[in-house]
């Protein structure tokens, strides 16, 4: 009896199916399941050191099957909160040792034996024959207590991970964050024809996550559109001779127009950009859109132009008493159309301006080529094409033109794609800053027509090959249906209270303890969940350093100020301020 | 006097006791009197004796210099809660070694050096044929316990010393022997077999015979192969009521003629009544890092042992008991040898520094550590004693022996009675702090 004692203390528990010919490594023992598991979760003894949070173990488990057997499996769980504490290390002793000045590590005092508990979230189940397909399945019994909890070898996890995704084209995004000797790849199957949704504060390391995205499907010749506001891609192009010598990439810069079925768009912006109009003021600007036929992919600077000219003739004609070309605004005052003409000048200076901040912000990179967005109704082929990036710059922009011109572009491809005329192919549309594009309704969605195109995407996109990335920094602000829709989410760091409740009502599946996490990532590290993953994991996402727009850099305005010149305009105006101030000052007499 | 005397929290409780049997004042007056006229004399023959010292004490200094050394503690824990009847069910002794300048990884070892699932008594041998009785009484049981206890603790140590461990010190939590009048009784029943060659590695002989199963030649065994270590082993005792010292101190005093045969007894007699003893007398002599010098003295009383067990009594080594005043507030603690200290001052060093790292219990921390880790994990709630209610049945079932799964299965089940109430083991929350 002695001998069996003996015998138990060394026996190592368990998992003995699991050390089968098909284990390469053997898996460490690592605790021991304690109290009373429930399905979903169960809490064990760790080893000192043996595992840290979010790391995922291994449980052995019996489960029932539906016809009354029981079946050995494998149980997976992340480790969602230890509880540690020295419970030898008494307090009291800490007292004597900072008041003698004793360094701990040269008493007898333990420093090792830290308990801890550990709170572990179930993932699901595998059947317990690992090296063949490892597929989770849903839990329906609790492990027993008692049970030994295991570190899953390297090679075992990452095949339960990434293998078992069932996706032909896994792509690399990083690596395991709790262990980053496990690298963590999604489908790329399921992100082309689904919808990913990256979010995280500015700085979070969403256009890095998106970049490496966009790299993998490069590789694999996917035509990728990207809504560019801020240039955060034009560093691909730098490198593509070297890394993508057989891809085309091209950078646009937007040019307003449409097709004459979707001049609606055209006018509406017309409108908003425009003065707030009086009833009859409004009639007339309907006039002439009505009687100036838009023609197809116009440009909307040129038609502008005729606008004013006819609205001037107009009013010309109105005060001479003409009535040539009069029908319909006989009773339109000469002052109604000058308003009016006045109004449409305000649209096309408006638009003149963002026109030339955009030219501006081109020439800050003389080294790349932008050429016109080619009109997105007839030549869809030069914007969407196999191994074909298309970037579409659009600083300097506002927000309303921004959304008419993306709606118009987005509208144009998706009609493409849904006529089934192959004209282009299945395309992947990555839109950064999107709460610009589909703002909530409290946000005021009146006049950005875009909200609704990729409300559609997001609809019925998946049955036609359109796949969308969704960037943001504001999740909250983002339109409902949209958000609904999207089924892969990659979170970065979210530090505003808003945008975590978001998440947390946005996603299934959502524990307290991950959100609780959101606030304290480091730039890259996220969680990467929904159709393109198996299970959410937090991840560290690959940095390409080399995708990195290094022209735009951090804005280095210390540097600026010690580089600063005024220019010649500054320094006159300032010399001349000295003069005027002279004369002011001499100025003895009270104005009446 | 009377100030310290009220001032001292151990003394006064005691004062306390006393006047809780006697209420009236001028009784209560009375005990400080003695007390504070026994301390004088008492502390006067110390000091005639040149039985008193100081323990020098540099926190910092010390274990810098300390820290090469590997240190053991040594402690044990019954899970006799588990029990509804019978005796310990689950026995172990626990070892606490540490080096502290070590590898992290290396530097701390919890062991548990010895443990033992099922009876370990056997039920069928007893020494004396005695009638048969079915109902073990509270006193057997309690003794059977103890028995079991301080025979893991000494196995424990044996152990160490069996497996030539190169400790500087070790530590037992408790007395290094123990008086073992109390089970000498002809009803004290015989350990199992595979006890004692589990328990005794070092036991030699080929046929253990049913005398060899008894506890006292098993602890005498154990106390005289320890005494032999190569290293040095002291027993501490925290609280104790017991006078030993005090008694040999006057004993040494009157061999020595310092006092007459007449005061012998009479102070001998005072001391019982007065209920005084060596704790609280000598928290008022000695001040913060004083030590009284260890006297030798006898610990079994052959002439008040049950049956034939006066040979074994003698062959018990005598044991060098000293007291050492680790802090301001606590009584001294007792310091017990089977050796005369050869580096005493050292050693008594090595004991302050060690308590001083409990500034306000004034035990040493390592005791307080194997104590805490000996003992079944209480923190760790209800959840841990759920598991090792299941590591034990495990051990039990793997015995196969009938009995101790039984009682195994009894004793995870709500006290015996309802079997099919299945003990609940609570889960463990993260806020319940
Ligand atoms: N995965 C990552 N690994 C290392 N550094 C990163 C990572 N992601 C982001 N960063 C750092 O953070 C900076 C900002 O990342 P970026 O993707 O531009 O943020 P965002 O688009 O969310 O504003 C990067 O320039 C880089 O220095
Ligand atoms: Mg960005």
């Amino acid at each position: 009896m002695v001998e069996e004692n003996l015998k138990t203390d060394q026996k190592q528990g368990g998992f003995q199916l699991m050390l089968n010919k098909k284990i390469t490594e053997p898996w460490t023992s690592i605790g021991t399941i304690l109290g009373q598991p429930v399905i979903d979760s169960y809490t064990f003894y760790l080893k000192k050191y043996k595992a840290k949070k979010g790391d995922i173990v291994a449980a052995e488990a019996k489960l029932p099957t539906g016809e009354g057997k029981v079946i050995d499996v494998i149980v997976w769980g992340r480790i969602t909160e230890i509880i540690s504490s020295n419970d030898f290390l008494p307090n009291e002793a800490t007292k004597e040792l900072t008041e003698e000045n004793i360094n701990i590590q040269d008493t007898i005092l333990p420093l090792t034996k830290n308990d801890s508990i550990c709170m572990v979230t179930n993932l699901g189940y595998t059947k317990n024959q690992v090296g063949e397909k490892m597929l989770l399945l849903p839990i329906n019994y609790p492990v027993a207590p008692g049970g030994t909890i295991k570190y899953p070898a390297k090679k075992d996890l990452a095949s339960l991970l990434n293998s078992e995704m069932n996706s032909k084209n896994p792509i690399l995004i990083g690596k395991l964050v709790a262990r980053e000797d496990i690298d963590v790849f999604v489908s790329a199957d399921n992100m082309v024809s689904r919808h990913v949704l990256v979010i995280g504060m500015t700085g979070s390391g969403k256009s890095v996550a998106t970049r490496r995205l966009m790299r993998e499907l490069m590789h694999k010749d996917y035509p990728i559109l990207i809504i560019d506001p801020h240039g955060d891609y034009l560093g691909i192009v730098k490198q593509a001779k070297k890394l993508f010598p057989k891809h085309v990439i091209k950078l646009f810069y937007p040019k307003i127009s449409a097709p004459s079925n979707n001049k609606e768009v055209i006018f509406a912006l017309i409108e908003k950009l425009g003065k707030k109009l009086t009833d009859p003021q409004y009639d007339f600007l309907n006039w002439l859109l009505d009687n100036i036929p838009y023609e197809s992919g116009q440009n909307l600077m040129d038609y502008i132009n005729v606008l004013i000219d006819r609205a001037n003739t107009a009013a010309a004609n109105k005060r001479n008493k003409s009535s040539a070309g009069m029908n319909g605004i006989g009773n339109t005052g000469a002052t109604t159309m000058g308003v009016v003409a006045r109004s449409l000048r305000v649209v096309q200076s408006k638009l003149k301006k963002m026109e030339k901040d955009n030219k501006e912000n081109m020439e800050k990179f003389p080294h790349l080529k932008f050429e016109e967005l080619p009109d997105s109704y007839s030549q869809p082929e030069n914007i969407i094409s196999k191994s074909q990036v298309s970037i579409l710059y659009l600083k300097g922009y506002e927000s309303l033109p921004s959304s008419t011109i993306v709606s118009i572009l987005l509208e144009n491809l998706f009609n493409h794609r849904s006529a089934g005329n192959k004209t282009i192919p299945p395309f992947f549309t990555i839109v950064e800053e999107a709460q610009n594009f589909i703002p909530s309704r409290a946000e005021g969605q009146d006049g950005y027509p875009s909200v609704e195109t990729i409300k559609k995407i997001s609809t019925e996109g998946r049955k036609f090959g359109v796949g969308l990335m969704i960037v943001t920094q504001r999740p909250y602000k983002l339109d409902e249906t949209v958000c609904s829709q999207m089924n892969s989410y990659i979170i970065l760091r979210l530090k505003n209270e808003r945008d975590q409740r978001f998440v947390k009502n946005t996603m299934e599946n959502w524990d307290d303890e991950v959100a609780r996490q959101l606030p304290n990532f480091a730039n890259g590290q996220g969680i990467v969940s929904g159709q393109i993953t198996n299970l959410p994991l937090t991840v560290k996402i690959k940095f390409d350093a080399d995708l990195v727009n290094s022209d735009l850099g951090d804005e280095d305005f210390i540097n600026d100020v010690q580089n600063w010149k005024d220019t010649e305009i500054t320094k006159k105006k300032k010399s001349f301020y000295k003069n005027f101030d002279k004369i002011f000052k001499s100025d003895q007499r009270r104005p009446n | 006097m009377k100030q310290i005397i009220n001032n001292n929290s151990s003394l006064f409780s005691n004062f306390i006791k006393n006047s809780i049997k006697a209420p009236s004042p001028k009784v209560q007056q009375n005990f400080m009197k003695v007390t504070s006229e026994l301390v004088e004399v008492i502390k006067k023959i110390l000091e005639a004796e040149k039985l008193i010292f100081d323990v020098s004490y540099e926190g910092k200094k010390y274990w810098e210099n300390a820290k090469k050394h590997k240190f053991a503690f040594v402690d044990g824990g019954a899970y006799s809660s588990f029990l509804s009847s019978s005796a310990p069910f689950a026995i172990r002794a626990n070892t606490y070694i540490v080096k502290p300048d070590e590898l992290l990884e290396r530097r701390e070892l919890f062991r548990e050096t010895v443990k033992f699932v099922g009876n370990l008594y056997d039920p069928e041998k007893n020494l004396y044929d005695l009638d048969e009785d079915p109902y073990e009484d509270n006193q057997l049981l309690t003794k059977k316990k103890d028995a079991a206890r301080i025979t893991f603790e000494t196995a424990a140590v044996a152990r160490h010393v069996y497996e030539n461990e190169k400790f500087e010190y070790l530590l037992l939590h408790g007395p290094l022997q123990t008086p073992i009048m109390p089970f000498s009784g002809p009803e004290f029943p015989l350990f199992k077999k595979e006890v004692i060659k589990y328990i005794l590695p070092f036991f030699k002989k080929k046929e253990i015979n049913d005398k060899d199963r008894h506890f006292i030649n098993v602890y005498l065994n154990s106390i005289n192969y320890i005494k032999k270590a190569k290293f040095n082993i002291f027993g501490i005792v925290e609280k104790t009521g017991s006078t030993i010292y005090l008694r040999n101190l006057l004993y040494r005093a009157k061999q020595k003629r310092l006092i007459d045969d007449v005061i012998f007894d009479k102070t001998i007699s005072l001391i019982k009544r007065y209920k005084i003893n060596d704790a609280t007398l000598f928290e008022l002599i000695l001040s913060d890092c004083q030590a009284l010098k260890p006297l030798e003295v006898e610990k079994q009383i052959p002439s008040k042992a049950w049956g034939d067990w006066e040979e074994q009594m003698n062959n018990f080594p005598k044991v060098f008991i000293g007291y050492l005043r680790t802090n301001k507030n606590q009584s001294p603690i007792r310091i017990e040898s089977l050796n005369n200290p050869k580096k005493l001052h050292q050693d008594y060093e090595y004991i302050l520094a060690t308590s001083k790292l409990l500034p306000n219990y004034g035990f040493p921390a390592g005791l307080d550590v194997i104590d805490k880790a000996a003992r079944i994990h209480s923190w760790l709630g209800k959840a841990a004693k759920g598991y090792y209610q299941k590591y034990y049945l495990n051990l039990a079932l793997n015995s196969k022996d009938p009995t101790t799964i039984i009682s195994a299965l009894k004793s995870i089940s709500d006290g015996g009675r309802k079997f099919k109430n299945r003990p609940k083991a609570g889960r463990l929350s993260i806020n319940a702090k």
